[in-house]
């Protein structure tokens, strides 16, 4: 018994130091430790070894069962690691993967989503309003003069239909400002309902004009911001619109307002930021090292007034640039032709 | 508008040693952006951007004046040495009666004068040249060097070719033609500003260009100077309806200090008495019946502060007032200030009062704040509109869709159905841009037409519809669009796309119908609610447009858990034929109906008439026995058989 206990260990160690493949290495557990192999059924014959032998036997048949094992799991582990080898042979790291789907995102998507973040993280929400909107909440509320050049024909795109008889005529917002009109209105309700107005809003939209030409798109996109307070003034106007240029062109940029004229805001400014190329030294691409980011100014008291705000107990400020503008800036993608933005050529939008 | 000027010009309206380089820092911070400071021999231009409520900026003197007073603030000495002018008798004669029409012409200033024609001097020649005016002859030059220096138009008439003793204001009728300077013909709209002499012909279009009849050539002995201060809008509309933008036009629109135009008049007849042997003729008409009020502004320097975020003290604002030529006087902190007649069209509230402080304390020295929260700031769901928009369009990208932005305002054929029952713009830029669009497909066709060399498009858009509404706006409809467009494009790729699309969002009750619009495609409803269609244009082209209004409204995070069971499932196929009208929905809802046991059921392979289905069999109890299985399986058959016909194979 004991001899034949020892002849299956050496076979089945030579065995496995043999098994070329995982595959043989499992014939060859089967051969020897399966339901019916040698070593199972061999051990299955202990009873018939005398009782007083039995322990001795016993204890050799399991350190047979434990090196054949561990014999296996070596080299089941030597095998595993061959593999590898014939595997890293044959894979060559510089052909091309297998790709997954992968489209892309408009450029005018991802800056607006940029911007909203950028906006939304110091507590302002985002909101949409009407393009399709009333001359009133467009240019009546925003303090223009009847007669305004922005209110021409040339400038705007009217609606055909009846004038309303108090809101105007039906028109495609030529500016994001008209949401200030709208978000003011909408936190009158919740004055009403006894708490305080307090706005921090920022809408993005779809803006309409008549011009189309290298640098005009018919279509356009702006961002508006609006923030209305008590104890607002120019400093927080200032504060944020610095925020905003520091997160969205870089921490190193400079910003400054100058003296410019809206008709919806009083004071009115041009905010500039450092020219990211020359930093502000000043060179063929920007005006004395700067560039212009748009707009801004203190919200007009005509225009809290028209609506429904107290101008002697709140104050804000606003502002409204164009997204393709900062876009443009940031990117330094010297796109000879806007309206290459809205051409919707593939060989375009598939290289962002 | 912009204005160029030399700065030689400049400075003999403005005493100061600050560099032509300081002039433009100071003046770009405080008033006005100087785009360009360019050399010019021994000299400089600049070239600057007046905004449209500083007319009084388009001039040398008005520059001058405004840089003295931001030189002075900024700590760098600076005098403005106005225009000195005589005052100017005129004689007894009897040249020409003017009558005018009040609501068309705010002033009129006129004198006639004998003249001799020649070259301008070299340096009237060279300012105005460099200020991008063409120089012609010392007459026309003249009217031109004294708008440069006053900004004031003015006008001369050749008083022989005028050959009337009268002329009279009133708005050109709809149809009368007149032939400009320039040699154009135009056809007047109605309401333009004219001059008509005592034959009611029409000799000035007053404020924006004259005429061929009346002006000046090389035979001119006797000059009528004119001086028009017109009322704005009118000349806008004039002015842009004929397409006619000259530099007195975009002035004259803007409003103009009518205290001027006397001051134009007197400086003109300087001029011709120097330049051209002028000798005046006629008596000084001065028509002046739209005089300028005077205004007063009343503000508290606490108001001041309040929006500037700054405390300046009263005494500093007056300073800064007095300065820009606002008489101000102040008590218990109150300001009352007089508006001068040059910035009476732009100063109206206490806030105007507060820019002017503003900007000349300097916007660099107010500091920079965040606003505080606001008070109604709290846990707002982030979970909104945007987040879904987001959402959808990180998951078309990622299913390998290019997104597109096409505009929404389209041509007829781009609109389907009625153009009556479509937003239309009045005045559309073009006839590629007349509707609103009410549907998205028909731009993205236009775009997979558009890049014909693509064997393969994926494009979508996420973008508004307009659906006209009597009498209100619009309402305006955010939809999902998107197309495929290849070698045999199959619907039910795009099927897929919405159904993986619609899961994500966490809506179950997705349904799909056979197209209710007479195309070959699906009709989608989420529950009974109708959410878009999916469209077989051809064999390579399939498209799909949602409603996403409708996603909005059931979109969710929400999170269900389902314990996973611990007994093994049984799962097995099961192929059968029946006929093309026996829909797989169908028979999955009726494999289903036959035993709570059945935990899951889907087609995974069809071939020609023979589907197949994978089953799977489950008891979250207990372990499932093979007699179980069998049974329900016996069911499932017979049914198939006795509902479908179908035959199991």
């Amino acid at each position: 018994m004991e001899e034949e206990l020892i002849s299956i260990k050496n076979t089945a160690l030579s065995f496995i130091l043999e098994a070329e493949d995982l595959k043989n290495l499992e014939e060859i557990k089967l051969q020897f430790l399966g339901k019916s192999g040698k070593l199972t059924l061999l051990i299955k014959e202990i009873t018939k070894v005398p009782p007083e032998k039995r322990k001795e036997v016993g204890m050799l048949a399991n350190e047979v069962k434990d090196a054949i094992e561990d014999a296996i799991k070596l080299r089941q582990e030597n095998l595993k690691h061959k593999t590898k080898t014939v595997l890293r042979q044959k894979i060559d790291v510089t052909n091309p993967g297998i790709l997954p789907p992968l489209g892309h995102e408009h450029l005018v998507t991802q800056a607006i989503e940029e911007i909203s973040g950028i906006f939304e993280k110091i507590g302002f929400t985002r909101v949409t309003y009407p393009e399709v909107e009333w001359d009133w909440f467009a240019f009546e509320a925003l303090n223009f003069p009847q007669g305004h050049p922005a209110r021409d024909d040339w400038e705007t795109f009217f609606i055909k239909g009846e004038k309303d008889p108090q809101k105007g005529a039906m028109l495609l917002t030529p500016h994001t400002s008209s949401g200030q009109i709208r978000e003011m209105q909408k936190a009158l309700i919740t004055e009403n309902k006894g708490e305080e107005v307090s706005i921090r809003m920022l809408n993005v939209a779809k803006c309409y004009r008549r011009q189309s030409d290298i640098s005009h798109t018919p279509m356009f996109h702006q961002f508006e911001t609006l923030v209305i307070d008590k104890n607002i003034s120019i400093s927080h106007l200032k504060g944020v619109l610095d925020y905003f240029a520091k997160s969205y062109f870089g921490q190193n940029r400079k910003t400054r307002i100058r003296p410019y004229h809206f008709q919806f805001t009083e004071p009115s400014f041009e905010v500039d930021v450092t020219c990211g190329v020359c930093n502000g030294k000043g060179c063929k691409l920007c005006k004395e090292g700067w560039l212009e980011m748009g707009g801004a100014g203190m919200v007009h008291p005509n225009v809290l007034k028209m609506s429904g705000i107290d101008p002697e107990k709140y104050r804000g400020f606003a502002s409204g640039w164009g997204v393709e503008r900062v876009l443009m800036m940031r990117e330094g993608l010297e796109i000879d032709d806007l309206r290459l933005l809205y051409s919707n050529n593939l060989d375009f939008l598939e290289q962002f | 508008m912009n204005i160029k000027i030399l700065d030689s010009w400049l400075r003999d309206y403005l005493k100061t040693k600050a560099t032509p380089q300081k002039i433009e820092e100071v003046l770009s911070e405080t008033s006005v952006s100087v785009e360009r400071l360019e050399k010019y021999k021994d000299d400089f231009i600049y070239d600057i951007e007046v905004t449209t409520n500083r007319p009084d900026l388009m001039s040398v003197t008005g520059l001058a004046r405004e840089a003295s007073t931001v030189l002075n603030q900024r700590g760098v000495e600076a005098r403005f040495i106005p225009l000195k002018l005589q005052a100017e008798k005129g004689q007894k004669a009897d040249f020409i009666t003017i009558k005018n029409d009040p609501r068309l012409v705010n002033r009129i200033c006129a004198v006639v004068m004998d003249v001799r024609i020649k070259d301008s001097p070299n340096f009237i020649k060279e300012r105005l040249e460099n200020s991008g005016i063409r120089s012609l002859n010392n007459l026309i030059d003249i009217t031109n060097y004294v708008m440069r220096t006053l900004g004031h138009p003015s006008h001369i008439f050749d008083y022989d070719r005028l050959s009337t003793k009268l002329l009279i204001i009133r708005e050109a009728q709809k149809g009368e033609e007149i032939r400009t300077l320039d040699n154009k013909e135009h056809m007047l709209q109605g309401g333009e500003i004219v001059a008509v002499n005592d034959k009611n012909t029409i000799v000035d279009l007053l404020g924006i260009m004259g005429l061929e009849n009346s002006v000046v050539n090389g035979n001119t002995k006797r000059i009528l100077f004119f001086i028009d201060n017109n009322e704005k809008n009118h000349i806008r509309k004039a002015s842009m309806s004929l397409g006619i933008r000259t530099e007195a036009a975009v002035l004259n629109e803007k409003g103009l200090d009518s205290e001027l135009s006397y001051e134009a008049l007197l400086y003109g007849i300087k001029l011709y008495k120097e330049f051209a042997q002028g000798t005046v003729l006629s008596e000084i008409i001065d028509i002046y019946p739209n005089k300028l009020k005077e205004k007063t502004v009343t503000v508290s320097q606490e108001k001041i502060n309040k929006i500037i975020g700054v405390e300046i003290p009263a005494k500093k604002s007056s300073e800064i007032l007095k300065g820009l030529g606002f008489e101000n006087i102040v008590e218990n902190n109150i300001l009352k200030v007089n508006v001068p007649s040059f910035r009476s069209g732009d100063i109206e509230v206490g806030e105007d009062i507060a820019e002017e402080v503003a900007r000349i304390y300097g916007y660099g020295n107010i500091p920079q704040l965040l606003p505080p929260l606001p008070n109604n700031f709290g846990p707002k769901s982030y979970i909104n509109e945007f987040y879904w928009e987001k959402r959808a369009r990180k998951a078309m990208k990622y299913w390998g869709f290019t997104e597109c932005y096409t505009y929404s305002m389209v041509p007829g054929d781009l609109l389907e159905g009625p153009e009556e029952g479509a937003v239309e713009i009045e005045n559309p830029l073009s006839e590629e841009f007349v509707f609103m669009r009410r549907t998205l497909v028909p731009s993205l066709l236009k775009v997979a037409s558009e890049n014909k060399k693509r064997q393969e498009i994926k494009i979508f858009e996420l973008s508004k519809v307009y659906l006209k509404k009597e009498n209100r706006l619009p309402e305006e409809k955010l939809m999902l669009a998107g197309i495929i467009k290849k070698q045999n494009a199959s619907f039910y790729e795009i099927k897929g796309i919405v159904e993986q699309l619609i899961k994500d969002f966490g809506i179950s009750d997705l349904n799909f119908k056979e197209s209710e619009r007479g195309g070959l495609g699906s009709s989608l409803y989420i529950g009974k609610e109708y959410l878009g269609e999916i469209e077989v244009l051809n064999t390579d082209l399939v498209d799909f447009e949602i409603d996403f209004t409708i996603i909005l409204k059931y979109a969710n995070l929400k999170k269900t858990y389902k314990p996973i069971s611990k007994y093994p499932p049984v799962v097995e196929d099961i192929s059968l034929v029946a006929g093309n009208e026996v829909k797989t929905e169908n028979i999955i809802n009726e494999i289903k109906a036959q035993s709570v046991l059945v935990a899951d059921v889907y087609l995974f392979d069809q071939f020609e008439n023979s589907r197949s289905f994978r089953i799977t069999y489950l008891n979250p109890e207990k372990n499932l026995s093979s007699n179980e299985v069998s049974s329900v399986r016996k069911k499932i058959l017979t049914s198939l058989r006795e509902k479908f016909k179908a035959t199991i194979k």
